[in-house]
């Protein structure tokens, strides 16, 4: 059996790594890229007064890119016993003789990979010395505020979580490129569910993760949060169909834009799966708006220093007035489409926020929903079509007037996005999707 | 790479390979109830998968999978301790064991008796296994594929073709002497298609998935996979816009049982209604559907994706009726509801792999026959839509509200299918949307795409099936 200890080091890591670089080039592979990943994470929860759940994980991957013969593909395996390892590095090898060549999936040039220069603060220097109660009490305590906010509504159950880790990556090539990133994770946050008319036990949820423990939103913000989003599911349905101004919520942001950068990929573009095939350059949405990628945000949970192709990774601006700046070209894709490879991921998604918060928006329009989450809907890439249940609430001069689900809103993407008017001041911090709440005019809603 | 079907009797190929004797399970299961825990399992998984894809006329790119770990699990009441092991020593085996038992704290043990082999009865008759199989097969497959595809119509541009097998072989052990070794095939086939006329362009596809071998790929399967693929995305080219509004939904046979799992499946999963949380938790016995309705959760439909044989605790797959003629009758169970409940458990406590604990889950979830035939339930209709194929699916399992992604149908005008439409969302909420069915025909298909649910978490492989079916209304979010 391996002799792994739980508290590998990073240099053993590497030791791997480069292992099953030189087995597999001996074996006859003319390039070789070992990726050997490491986790360590702590999860609790507990339900109406009661640790419900305690779980703890170790884990390790080992992921390995060859080239044999011109011919390419990729293999995982966590049994890393060296006899193990030895036949199923022969296997992979073997298996990949009986492919076509396809050269453009040789490894990207030694010299275009690196690390950006920066310092992300991905470690919370505070992990490896974490006192395991506080995880115990965290729960509690959430639970607590959690039903004092809720003292005038009937709460059915709720669940709290925590939840912290610790991972580490070594990637080694067979062209003398090597990288390692280690990274920390915490979160927690509560779910509950109320009870309402019908039999109807309305559920939400606040959670938030961040790379340092202190970055977490903490209990009382996060059970107010819990609450104000459950009230608003309260005697919910559907809202009368109609065209109405929109406010996405922050956190659901990510859900409408996120169906960009499906079509920006250069994977797409060079199937012929894109909605954005010929737009670079071009406007595809209201002037008023800007997204920009960028990887750079100390402690942010989407910053990296290289992307999946083991490139820099760079701040760049995706939508600038509205006009399309990038495509997002991995190595792969921008070989087949003849264009420079200038990082097929993104790191933090971000949309500047303007100076008004969503209550005082709210307050100047006579009619507007906000909406707070999706519920089920798709869009389609090659055409840009979509359609996306809704829950949220439907606003008069800022005063919420009905409890909104059962409605849909439906249309194309470039229509929407034209529909842009401004993002709020409210920026969410907690995910790859760091943008504020967005305002959008005039947005189909259909409903009763 | 591939794991065979074990030659040797349940309990040797993690004996055999890894030194997994009964004294060392007895040592692990001594530690994993040494804080006083109720019960534990030991849940052994040793698997292996091998794909292959084609894109731009090459077969250019595959991989293999291998992952291997122990999860232990220790119970008491309905609380859980869970920690996994990617080696197993007996030395990384106990301190995992060590970990979940901290769940528990009030001392003693329970005596944990010697393995015994349990009988398993196999719902996956593989009469070619993958691992006999060689790379030139699946090579040529893939690529038969591809150029059927192209040579179906001549507006298809683009086609991507994958399939993958998987199988995996997973011990469990439990501290009552159980000892239950399972092995579990599993293959797939995707075909992707861009087609493109004048300046319309759209994609689509279709992929079949089942637990078999190499003979899943027989009998005209291959030309439904091709077919369904071309088929589906040159409707779309044709298709139109939907309407908005709430109105009359008609849900075609087979695919369509999304709904089942989404507006209905989910909340009668047993967890759920354990903790109070699904809008279902307090209607057993209830008449929640008309006469019509008959709903059973099946894990013994001999190859389906859903089949297991047995549970991820041990228990075997059954046909569970949930819903009998209207009546809700039971929920879905694992031990620790089962238990709650003070019933058997139905064979659905399920996982992704050894990194996660068991929940209750769905395996194939099928709406029974009506007495209708689909040319009635159509004509019935003045106006509303007929919804054929589907992307995906969400449910609120508290509240009800789900949604379901059509991805092609039709308008229904005067009781005809007159215009395609594509590429709308369609909203209720469940409890309503099952009292709303007022029409069931009697053409039940079992859906053969590859649906994974997800929960939690964790991805499970699961099949679903259902007759032509009228919802009285639902919100279809259409444009205008």
């Amino acid at each position: 059996m391996s002799t792994l200890s739980p508290t590998v080091s990073q240099q053993e890591l590497l030791d791997i790594a480069q292992r099953v670089v030189a087995q597999a080039t001996a074996l006859g592979a003319e390039e070789v890229k070992a990726s050997v990943g490491r986790g360590v994470s702590t999860e609790l929860s507990r339900r109406d007064g009661r640790i419900e759940k305690a779980e703890e994980s170790r884990s390790l991957s080992l992921h390995a890119s060859l080239m044999v013969d011109g011919r390419f593909s990729a293999h995982a395996t966590n049994d890393i016993r060296p006899e193990a390892l030895r036949d199923f590095l022969a296997h992979a090898v073997d298996a990949t003789r009986f492919l076509e060549p396809d050269p453009d999936r040789r490894l990207p040039e030694r010299e275009r990979m690196g690390d950006a220069d920066v310092d992300l603060d991905p470690v919370d220097p505070g992990w490896a010395s974490l006192d395991p109660a506080y995880r115990r009490a965290l729960l509690e305590e959430l639970e607590d505020r959690v039903r004092a906010a809720g003292s005038d509504v009937k709460i059915r159950s709720v669940s709290s979580f925590v939840w912290d880790g610790s991972s580490e990556s070594v990637s080694v090539t067979s062209h003398g490129y090597q990288s390692t990133w280690r990274s920390t994770s915490f979160g927690s946050g509560a779910t509950l569910s109320l009870e309402d008319e019908g039999g109807r036990l309305p559920e939400a949820w606040f959670m938030t993760g961040a790379r340092h423990r202190q970055d977490v939103v903490g209990p009382q913000q996060a059970a107010v949060h819990a609450l104000d989003h459950a009230r608003h599911r309260l005697g919910s349905g559907p809202g009368p169909s109609g065209r109405y101004p929109m406010l996405v919520e922050n956190r659901a942001v990510g859900r409408v834009l996120g169906t960009l950068l499906g079509p920006m990929a250069a994977e797409s573009l060079y199937e012929k799966r894109s909605c954005l095939e010929g737009k670079l350059g071009q406007r595809i949405a209201s002037p008023a708006l800007h997204l920009i990628d960028d990887p750079h945000i100390p402690r942010a949970s989407g910053s990296h220093p290289h992307d999946g192709d083991g490139m820099p990774t760079r701040r760049r601006d995706l939508v600038r007035d509205g006009v399309l700046q990038e495509y997002l070209v991995d190595v792969y894709y921008g070989r087949r489409l003849g264009w420079e490879p200038n990082g097929g991921g993104t790191g933090n998604l971000i949309v500047p926020p303007g100076d008004r918060s969503p209550a005082a928006i709210l307050a100047d329009l006579p009619q507007a929903i906000v909406v707070e989450s999706f519920l089920g809907g798709n869009a389609n890439p090659t055409s840009g079509d979509f359609s996306f249940g809704i829950n949220g609430v439907l606003y008069a001069h800022g005063q919420p007037v009905q409890n909104l689900s059962e409605m849909n809103i439906s249309g194309n993407l470039f229509e929407l996005l034209e529909r842009y008017v401004a993002a709020a001041n409210d920026v969410w911090s907690w995910s790859a999707w760091r943008t504020p709440s967005l305002l959008f005019d005039d947005i189909q809603f259909s409903g009763s | 790479m591939s794991i065979p079907r074990p030659p040797g009797p349940p309990g040797a190929w993690f004996e055999e390979r890894f030194g997994v004797t009964p004294a060392v399970l007895h040592r692990v299961m001594e530690a994993a109830l040494s804080r006083g825990g109720e019960d534990c399992d030991l849940y052994f998984e040793h698997a292996a998968s091998t794909s292959v894809s084609l894109s731009d006329g090459k077969v250019n790119a595959a991989g293999t999978r291998v992952d291997l770990g122990m999860g232990v699990r220790v119970v008491v009441g309905d609380q859980v301790g869970f920690a996994f092991t990617e080696e197993l020593t007996i030395a990384a085996m106990e301190a995992a064991a060590r970990t979940a038992a901290e769940i528990a704290a009030t001392g003693g043990t329970r005596p944990v008796a010697s393995p015994v082999a349990v009988r398993v009865t196999d719902w996956s008759p593989v009469l070619e296994p993958w691992d006999k199989v060689d790379m030139a097969t699946r090579v040529r497959m893939v690529r038969d594929w591809e150029q059927r595809a192209f040579a179906r119509d001549p507006r298809v541009a683009r086609v991507e073709t994958y399939m993958a097998d998987a199988s995996k072989i997973v011990m469990i052990v439990r501290p009552d002497g159980r000892l239950i070794e399972d092995w579990r095939p599993m293959t797939q086939g995707h075909v992707r298609v861009t087609a493109g006329q004048g300046s319309v362009r759209e994609s689509s596809g279709f992929n079949v998935a089942g637990r078999a071998g190499l003979e899943y790929y027989g009998a005209g399967r291959q030309d439904r996979l091709v077919d369904q693929a071309v088929d589906r995305t040159l409707f779309l080219l044709a298709a139109g816009k939907p309407p908005a509004g709430e109105m009359p939904v008609v849900l075609a046979a087979g695919p369509s049982a999304i709904l089942l799992h989404e507006a209905i499946g989910h909340g009668m999963e047993a967890d759920f209604n354990r903790k109070g949380t699904s809008i279902y938790a307090s209607r057993m016995g209830d008449k929640i559907a008309s006469d019509l309705v008959t709903i059973v959760d099946d894990g013994t439909i001999p190859g389906s994706r859903g089949a297991v044989n047995v549970d991820d605790e041990g228990n075997p797959g059954e046909r569970t009726v949930l819903v009998d003629h209207g009546v809700l009758r039971t929920y879905m169970h694992d031990e620790i509801s089962a238990r709650f409940y003070g019933v058997k458990p139905t064979g659905s406590g399920r996982r992704q792999g050894f990194r996660y604990a068991p929940l209750p889950r769905m395996r194939a979830t099928l709406m029974e026959n009506g007495p209708h035939s689909p040319e009635e339930i159509i004509s019935s209709v003045k106006r509303g839509i007929y919804c054929q194929t589907f992307a995906n699916g969400q449910v609120q399992i508290g509240g009800g509200d789900f949604a379901f992604y059509m991805k092609t149908g039709f308008l229904i005008e005067d009781g005809k299918l007159t215009r395609p439409i594509k590429d709308v969302n369609v909203i209720g909420n469940g409890p309503q949307a099952l009292e709303r069915i007022d029409m069931v025909g009697d053409d039940l298909v079992i859906d053969e795409g590859g649906w994974t649910c997800g929960k939690d978490g964790q991805g499970v492989p699961v099949s679903q099936g259902m007759p032509t079916v009228r919802v009285g209304s639902l919100v279809v979010g259409g444009m205008g």
